[in-house]
């Protein structure tokens, strides 16, 4: 059961991006793949809005961070557009990650202070 | 980052719209494959919920084609068809937009081109700093503008903030091998050029000390005359032209289109004299002058004030009453005519304002008829602000329609208003040759029906966007209820528009029936059968001029199919005049302590028989009146001036003083309205021109037939009396007379198709507001219809409407109407301003029009069928 719709998480501004490219590091995926990766490994927690997931993927592929490409599908008998990463993606993704890393880092040592010692 | 901007722009690699559309299907398949899969509802409950999850399918595809691509062209181009296709949709409101706000904007540019041709009387002639100096007297009426020699002295000698320089009319003659031309030109101060900054074409301005007595003459040509007479060649600067019978030499030609001040051929330079100097009475000045260096516009202007008062302390005698101000260049016009462009413009406001509330109204009236067409697409998905860019899109491109005709008519508009005052009169009209559209004009009428437009349609578009969904859908249709306020909005544009056209038409007719009563009224002239010319003597002895003017008389009276013949000093109707202040000896001041002045004229033994006057006391001048030392200083007075001068007394050999000369009143003449009958009548006074002989005249024929086929017979005469004199600006007295009231011809013609066009806007409106309440309220109309209602109750529930916005509309444009007809009011010739008569006819016309604009919407709704409209 998916949780109340007032449980879920608004996504970050800016985040979707780099969820999409960290997704994309295990492999090629298409759209629906994507969303179904987020959602399950999130808990249903985040459920990412089909009406920013694909203009987020073709923006992304114009600015040459991941590529797409008409392949068959492994499990289904027709080809499915499927978007990999670029190098410039991972390096993009690199940069995203440790800027991430620094504000939750940033933001946990407010929200929750170390003991003084 | 610039690759990235390569790529938008390239739209590399950018996926076709299919494929787009591909991937989001396929998206919808898999969520449903899934859904199927993890879920226990049916395969076809699965398609569903995947496409509800997936949300508004053509948002997220238009999206995704928004990252690739350059979008904005591609969606004008889509708005653009979409505009047309809903203009199409509704043809008839968009060729009523369209010619409404045409006719604005035509109105406003047209107008609006006047005012600024106008008011830039000296083209490529730098304004700033120059001033024009009038001499006014409050008894005088509107024309005296002119300024006085003394005056003229004064403001050279006294003022320090400004230079003064004069310029005056001076009819010239050009000799050459191939005869005598009449030329306009003009005695200029010398240094006139100078402080007026005029440009110079070829060569320079005169020398220092030109224009002084026994100096050698010179002339400078205005740019078209050089053209006209050299061709263009700079052998003229230099050269040598006769003028008169004076040689002068050519030291410079102005600029290409420069006009100072009004259209000339010719400028010499010319010095005050002395005895000009003392000379009050006269006043032929046109006073200009230029700001110094550091001082400023008020303080020039109280300069002159000082010194007028000053003149009026020195000379009370002759200066009291009178008052020299400086006012800006682009005055410097008769009040006349600045009171006319005020008044075009303000009409041509009114209409502009029509137009544009007309317009708004319709495309009120239009949205609203839409309301269900706009809450369905929104419904669909369609995003409110594409919505909104639909609109805007569809009034824009409405109003480029409108601007392109609009342009059109407002050529037409000018050229038929620059074309309506005849050129040589026009040629005093500083700028009104020059008439032509105004592209700033032109610009600013469009510029401003374009924002109204949008403004009008957002408007809507605001109200439209937030349209209640549901509250429109589920009247499934069936608008029941008109929304009061839309209709409250439109009905006070309505009667609005009523007002105005009223106002309009008003003002046309009182100026239409006042330019009648000065055509069919009786000048005191004769206008049938008559023909007047000028002419210019060349410089001759008194003696010789006299002689002239004597075998002219009769050689005129001698020729066939003239009556009667004669000269005169000016033309009745022509809008010269020469006046002359006076004296009676053993009279006591005049109360206002001012001198009293007439209407000079000197004649020639036969003029009163030609011009139509007669004796209604005493005699003429006649052939008795010579110019020898012995003969007896006759003077004849109007039946005007013996009435104020000597009240039932008896006014022949009463003697009248004018300068230190006695002369004694021969004769009463009948009246003559010199100046028409628009203006006052004025003292005037007759002499004999043998006894001042005048190089500038007039002649005036009195003919058996057609006075225009006479034309080269007088012309000849002329010419076989002395081969020297120049004969110019020959016409019919029906002629002048159509000229002396063309402004006002024009005028009544100008507001009469502005009261037109906005009737029709007014009239368009009201059947365009009455149509679609009848179209709105179909159902309730029907309904009346079932329950018993006759044709008659819905005709009159529909109609009395309309009535009762008319009667509105008309109430505000008497108020409105008064107040504008107060301005014409100068202008009215036995015609007053609050006419009731005028007012009711006018009234009577506009319920007419507006009762048949409301009767056919009227009446087709009591062709409702209820069983049809109950059903829709």
């Amino acid at each position: 059961m998916a949780p109340r719709s007032d449980d879920r998480l608004e996504l970050l501004q800016g985040t979707l991006d780099m969820l999409i490219l960290r997704t994309l590091l295990f492999g090629p995926a298409h759209g629906h793949g994507i969303a179904t990766y987020i959602r399950q490994t999130t808990s249903d927690a985040l459920v990412v809005e089909h009406g920013s997931l694909y203009p987020a993927l073709h923006r992304l592929q114009r600015d040459g961070f991941i590529s797409s490409k008409w392949e068959k599908a492994p499990d289904k008998n027709r080809e499915l557009k499927f978007y990999r990463l670029t190098a410039a993606g991972r390096r993009r993704l690199r940069k995203e990650q440790s800027k991430w890393d620094d504000l939750v880092r940033a933001i946990g040592s407010v929200m929750n202070p170390l003991p003084e010692t | 980052m610039l690759r990235w901007f390569f790529a938008r722009l390239t739209r590399r690699g950018a996926p076709t719209d299919d494929e787009i559309a591909r991937e989001l299907r396929d998206h919808l398949e898999l969520d449903a494959e899934w859904l199927a899969s993890s879920g226990p509802s049916g395969a076809r409950d699965a398609q569903f919920s995947a496409q509800r999850r997936f949300g508004n399918v053509s948002n997220i595809n238009e999206a995704v084609r928004h990252v690739w691509h350059w979008n904005w062209l591609e969606q004008l181009e889509q708005d653009v068809r979409h505009g047309l296709r809903a203009i199409a949709h509704g043809p008839l409101y968009a060729v009523a937009v369209v010619i409404t706000l045409a006719m604005g904007i035509g109105a406003a540019a047209a107008v609006y081109s006047l005012s600024h041709t106008i008011h830039d009387p000296f083209p490529r002639l730098s304004h700033g700093g120059l001033l024009w100096i009038t001499q006014s007297n409050a008894t005088c009426g509107v024309d005296c503008t002119q300024t006085s020699p003394a005056a003229l002295a004064a403001l050279q000698t006294r003022a320090r903030s400004i230079t003064a320089i004069a310029t005056f009319h001076r009819g010239v003659v050009l000799r050459s091998s191939n005869g005598s031309e009449a030329l306009d030109g003009f005695g200029v101060s010398p240094n006139t050029f100078e402080t007026i900054e005029a440009p110079f074409a070829a060569g320079r301005s005169f020398p220092k000390d030109a224009g002084q007595p026994g100096a050698p003459g010179f002339v400078v040509l205005s740019y078209d005359f050089w053209q006209r007479r050299f061709g263009g060649s700079r052998g003229a600067i230099d050269s040598t032209i006769t003028l008169g019978e004076r040689p002068f030499t050519v030291t410079g030609v102005l600029g290409k289109g420069v006009i100072f001040p009004v259209a000339a051929d010719v400028y010499t330079p010319s010095v005050l004299r002395t005895e000009d100097a003392s000379n009050y009475g006269s006043r032929q000045y046109d006073v200009f002058a230029r700001i110094a260096p550091g001082a400023s516009i008020a303080q020039a202007a109280a300069e002159v004030s000082a010194i007028s008062a000053q003149m009026v302390r020195e000379s009370p005698k002759t200066d009291s009453g009178w008052a020299l101000r400086a006012r800006p260049i682009a005055d410097y016009h008769t009040d006349d005519v600045l009171v006319l462009v005020q008044i075009s413009a303000i009409a041509a406001l009114l209409v502009f304002l029509a137009a544009c509330m007309s317009a708004a109204n319709l495309s009120l009236s239009r949205l609203a008829a839409r309301r269900h067409e706009l809450a369905l697409r929104t419904a669909l998905g369609v995003r409110r602000w594409r919505l909104a860019r639909h609109l805007l899109t569809e009034a824009l491109l409405l109003s480029l329609m409108a601007g392109a005709i609009g342009a059109l008519l407002a050529r037409q508009g000018v050229h038929a208003m620059r074309d309506a005052i005849p050129a040589d009169f026009a040629a005093f009209i500083p700028g009104w040759v020059r008439l032509e559209l105004d592209g700033r004009a032109l610009a600013f009428a469009f510029g401003t029906a374009v924002v109204a437009m949008l403004a009008f349609a957002a408007l809507p578009v605001l109200r439209a966007t937030r349209v209640d969904l549901s509250g429109v859908l589920s009247e499934g249709g069936r608008a029941s209820t008109v929304g009061v306020r839309g209709t409250r909005v439109r009905s006070s544009l309505i009667v609005l528009e009523v007002g105005i056209a009223l106002v309009l038409l008003t003002a046309a007719t009182l100026l239409t029936r006042s330019v009648r009563n000065m055509v069919r009224g009786d000048a005191g002239v004769r206008v049938d059968h008559a023909l007047v010319m000028h002419l210019t003597l060349p410089q001759m002895t008194d003696s010789s001029k006299v002689d002239f003017y004597r075998r002219l008389d009769a050689n005129l009276q001698r020729e066939r199919g003239v009556r009667a013949g004669g000269v005169t000093t000016t033309t009745p109707l022509s809008n010269n005049s020469s006046g002359v202040l006076f004296e009676i000896p053993g009279r006591p001041p005049e109360p206002n302590g001012r001198p009293l002045g007439a209407n000079d004229q000197h004649v020639s033994p036969g003029y009163a028989a030609a011009a139509g006057m007669h004796s209604e006391d005493g005699r003429m001048i006649g052939a008795q009146d010579e110019a020898s030392p012995t003969a007896q200083r006759a003077i004849v007075v109007n039946r005007y001036m013996a009435d104020a001068m000597w009240p039932h007394e008896n006014a022949i050999g009463r003697l009248v003083t004018i300068g230190n000369v006695q002369w004694t009143v021969v004769g009463v003449a009948s009246n003559v309205y010199h100046g028409g009958l628009d203006e006052p009548l004025r003292y005037t006074v007759y002499r004999s021109i043998y006894q001042s002989p005048n190089a500038y005249s007039s002649v005036a024929v009195w003919t058996t037939g057609d006075p225009a086929a006479m034309r080269d017979t007088i012309r000849a005469v002329v010419a076989r009396t002395e081969p020297t004199v120049a004969v110019g600006d020959m016409m019919t007295m029906i002629e002048m007379q159509a000229r002396h009231v063309s402004a006002f011809t024009m005028m009544a013609s100008t507001l009469a198709v502005l009261a037109i066009v906005t009737t029709t806007i007014a009239a368009v409106g009201l059947y365009g507001l009455i149509a679609y309440g009848v179209a709105q309220r179909r159902r309730e109309i029907g309904v009346r219809i079932a329950l018993g209602a006759r044709s008659a109750d819905i005709l009159s529930h529909i109609a009395g409407g309309a009535v009762k916005l008319t009667m509105l509309g008309i109430v505000f444009g008497v108020t409105g109407g008064v107040l504008f007809a107060r301005l014409l009011g100068a202008m009215l010739y036995r015609v007053t301003a609050a006419d009731p008569a005028t007012f009711a006819s006018v009234a009577c016309t506009l319920l007419a029009i507006a009762l048949t604009a409301a009767l056919i919407p009227s009446w087709r709704a009591t062709r409702v069928d209820p069983t049809v409209a109950m059903r829709d």
